[in-house]
């Protein structure tokens, strides 16, 4: 279908054929970067039906125009709408003959001849594969280095920066506990819901309460407090040692002769070690207040509740909840600040090591916690 | 080449600051079109609050900045991105999209406000890297670009759509004084050349000398203007003599 020229295109243009092969195209009005993507298609479309061996292209006329438009006419001059044939431009202005002197065919063929580099398969597998490896050693390394920087502050316990210590406890901890309590009771209450029915058919409903008291000490207690104390402090210790490394605080403070492992890391690792156990504890109260009102609602008095609870709990079901918790604690401190000071260069990079430290931490925690009950399932026996 | 000529930019009574703070009080000035125009002053004085507010990042406290007799404080919806489209800006860091080359970086703006066909975006963002001495850097990534190449292919982006005007913040802050004097020297090719107005934030003298017509020195004490005119005629006539004692760099 043939394109017509529209009525308000603030662009005209005239095209004559002369005799052998020669056309005269003249522009008036604006060429501009509104008037050019339409001016162009119909103009290739007029070009495309006519035989011609030289184009002569006349923009003294033209009020005004812009970069698009002298693009339109660098396509033109060099036959991009009539391959074969010679072109020419005249009647720029030198301010519009400066910039369309800046237009070349070579830049634009090396550009679109460029094809992103693409690297074989087995140098993808190879280079993950040694990235991992480098990976590995960085966390040994760092293990190695906040263990050695834990006991230095046991020996001397006024380095350890206990103020610091304080301040992550307050933000990891004091501010974690709305969300926290609610996240957990939530849980309480889903779990005391889901078991209801298949207990009842059982004739077992009471034992809800048992259920509920086990579960969120063994298992969704610690591990729940864990993943939000990954997901809400971890990521914020990645991103705030990160930020030190793109500002290059951490270069200062090693010119300063201090390790940043000593001076931020122990710090977020004790915090992380001692508050990870405190909130574990404060899921577990959380979730059985979830499933209380459950329980109530099916009939149970609370007292009966509490009872079940009581007797269903021993000391090495809270023991077990809150080693776990040390672990996670830790496990989460260490993962985020190790991500933290591994952030490389450029804005993307802070972004990066936040979510790396999320998905790293979470992780391990469930690694973490499947080693656990394997070993307790196996010490039960 | 037409000189310059009327105003172009012009600042009216502008109060600007933080919160409560105020950083300038009731300042005026106007650039005219085609001049380099360059914001001066100690560190601290307010350069670049101004340069933010002269680009409409924030509002100002009191008073007006008219691009081509329109109000940027004003305006809004289309009006405002048509005064917008007016100018460009180029960042003390470059501002390039780490993730996109540099012929995409600077093709970017044609992408998202024009409808031109794919090869005409392309000759148009290589002209531009062409003008600006980057041509074979385009497939690069800005990773992989010097600071100076980075700043360079910052003006590219931010002249592709032909504004009339080129805010610069801090061009040459970070670069060495070989890199500095290539990038005063694009800015003179582009403002005669192409007849693109300039209005420089800075403090680097060198810089001033190469390329300001005029300039306006801030002063952090009086919250306000305390000196314009041609840097070359400030250095010997300034009337304050600590504006006379920065510009010939002299210690107090």
């Amino acid at each position: 279908m043939a394109l017509k020229r529209p009525v308000d295109l603030p662009v005209r243009w005239d095209l004559s054929v002369q005799p052998e092969g020669t056309v005269r195209l003249a522009f008036a009005g604006e060429l501009d970067n509104v008037s050019t993507p339409v001016a162009w298609p119909i103009l290739e479309r007029e070009l495309a039906g006519i035989k011609v061996m030289r184009l002569e292209v006349d923009v003294r006329q033209l009020a005004s125009c812009d970069s698009a438009g002298l693009a339109l006419l660098y396509h033109l001059s060099v036959g991009g709408m009539t391959p074969g044939a010679t072109a020419n431009v005249t009647g720029l202005s030198p301010e519009l003959q400066h910039l369309f002197g800046s237009f070349s065919t070579e830049d634009f063929r090396a550009l679109q001849a460029h094809e992103p580099a693409c690297s074989p398969l087995v140098e993808d597998v190879g280079a993950a594969t040694w990235s991992w490896l480098c990976d590995l050693r960085q966390q040994v390394e760092f293990l190695g280095e906040v263990t050695l920087g834990v006991f230095k502050g046991l020996v001397r316990p006024r380095r350890l920066r206990w103020g610091e210590v304080l301040r992550v406890f307050e933000l990891a901890g004091v501010n974690a506990l709305p969300i926290v309590s609610l996240l957990t009771f939530l849980v309480g209450m889903v779990i005391a819901f889901e078991s209801a029915q298949p207990l009842a058919e059982l004739g077992a409903q009471v034992f809800v309460a048992n259920l509920l008291g086990l579960v969120m000490s063994r298992e969704l207690g610690p591990v729940m407090a864990a993943i939000m104390l990954a997901g809400r402090s971890g990521s914020a210790f990645a991103a705030e040692l990160g930020t030190m490394k793109v500002n290059e605080e951490l270069n200062a403070l090693q010119t300063m002769g201090l390790s940043p492992v000593q001076f931020l890391v122990v710090q977020r690792v004790v915090a992380g070690i001692l508050l990870a156990p405190v909130l574990t504890i404060y899921a577990m109260y959380a979730g059985l207040l979830g499933g209380i009102p459950v329980l109530l609602g099916l009939g149970f008095p609370l007292r009966m509740v509490l009872h079940q609870v009581q007797s269903g709990l021993h000391f090495g079901d809270l023991a077990e909840g809150l080693s776990k918790s040390i672990v996670f604690g830790g496990i989460v401190a260490l993962v985020s600040c190790l991500r933290g000071l591994q952030t490389g260069e450029g804005p993307r990079a802070v972004g990066e090591s936040t979510t790396r430290s999320v998905v790293s931490s979470i992780l391990l925690i469930i690694l973490a916690d499947a080693v656990f009950a394997a070993v307790t399932y196996t010490l039960r026996k | 080449m037409s000189g310059p000529t009327h105003s172009l930019i012009e600042v009216r009574d502008l109060t600007i600051g933080y919160g409560d703070r105020v950083v300038l009080e009731g300042i005026n000035f106007a650039v005219r079109r085609g001049e380099v125009f360059a914001i001066l002053g100690a560190s601290g004085s307010g350069k670049s609050t101004l340069l933010k507010h002269l680009i409409g990042l924030y509002p100002p406290m009191r008073g007006d900045v008219l691009i081509s007799g329109a109000s940027l404080v004003r305006a809004e919806g289309d009006e405002r991105l048509r005064i917008l489209r007016r100018f460009g800006v180029l960042y003390q860091s470059g501002a390039l999209f780490g993730s996109l080359t540099t012929v995409e970086n600077v093709r970017l703006p044609l992408d998202e406000f024009t409808d031109l066909p794919e090869a005409a975006k392309d000759l148009v963002a290589l002209s531009k890297l062409r003008l600006v001495g980057l041509e074979s850097a385009a497939t690069k990534l800005p990773a992989d670009l010097s600071g100076g190449m980075q700043k360079r292919a910052g003006i590219a982006r931010a002249i592709v759509l032909d504004p009339c005007v080129l805010f610069l913040d801090e061009p040459s802050a970070g670069l060495d004084p070989i890199t500095s004097a290539g990038l005063d020297a694009l800015i003179r090719e582009l403002a005669r050349g192409l007849g693109i107005t300039f209005v420089m934030v800075t403090h680097e003298l060198a810089s001033i000398y190469a390329v300001a017509d005029r300039v306006v020195m801030l002063d952090p004490k009086a919250r306000g203007i305390v000196a314009e005119g041609a840097p070359s005629w400030l250095r010997e006539h300034a009337p304050e003599p600590w504006v006379r004692q920065f510009l010939n760099r002299e210690v107090a």
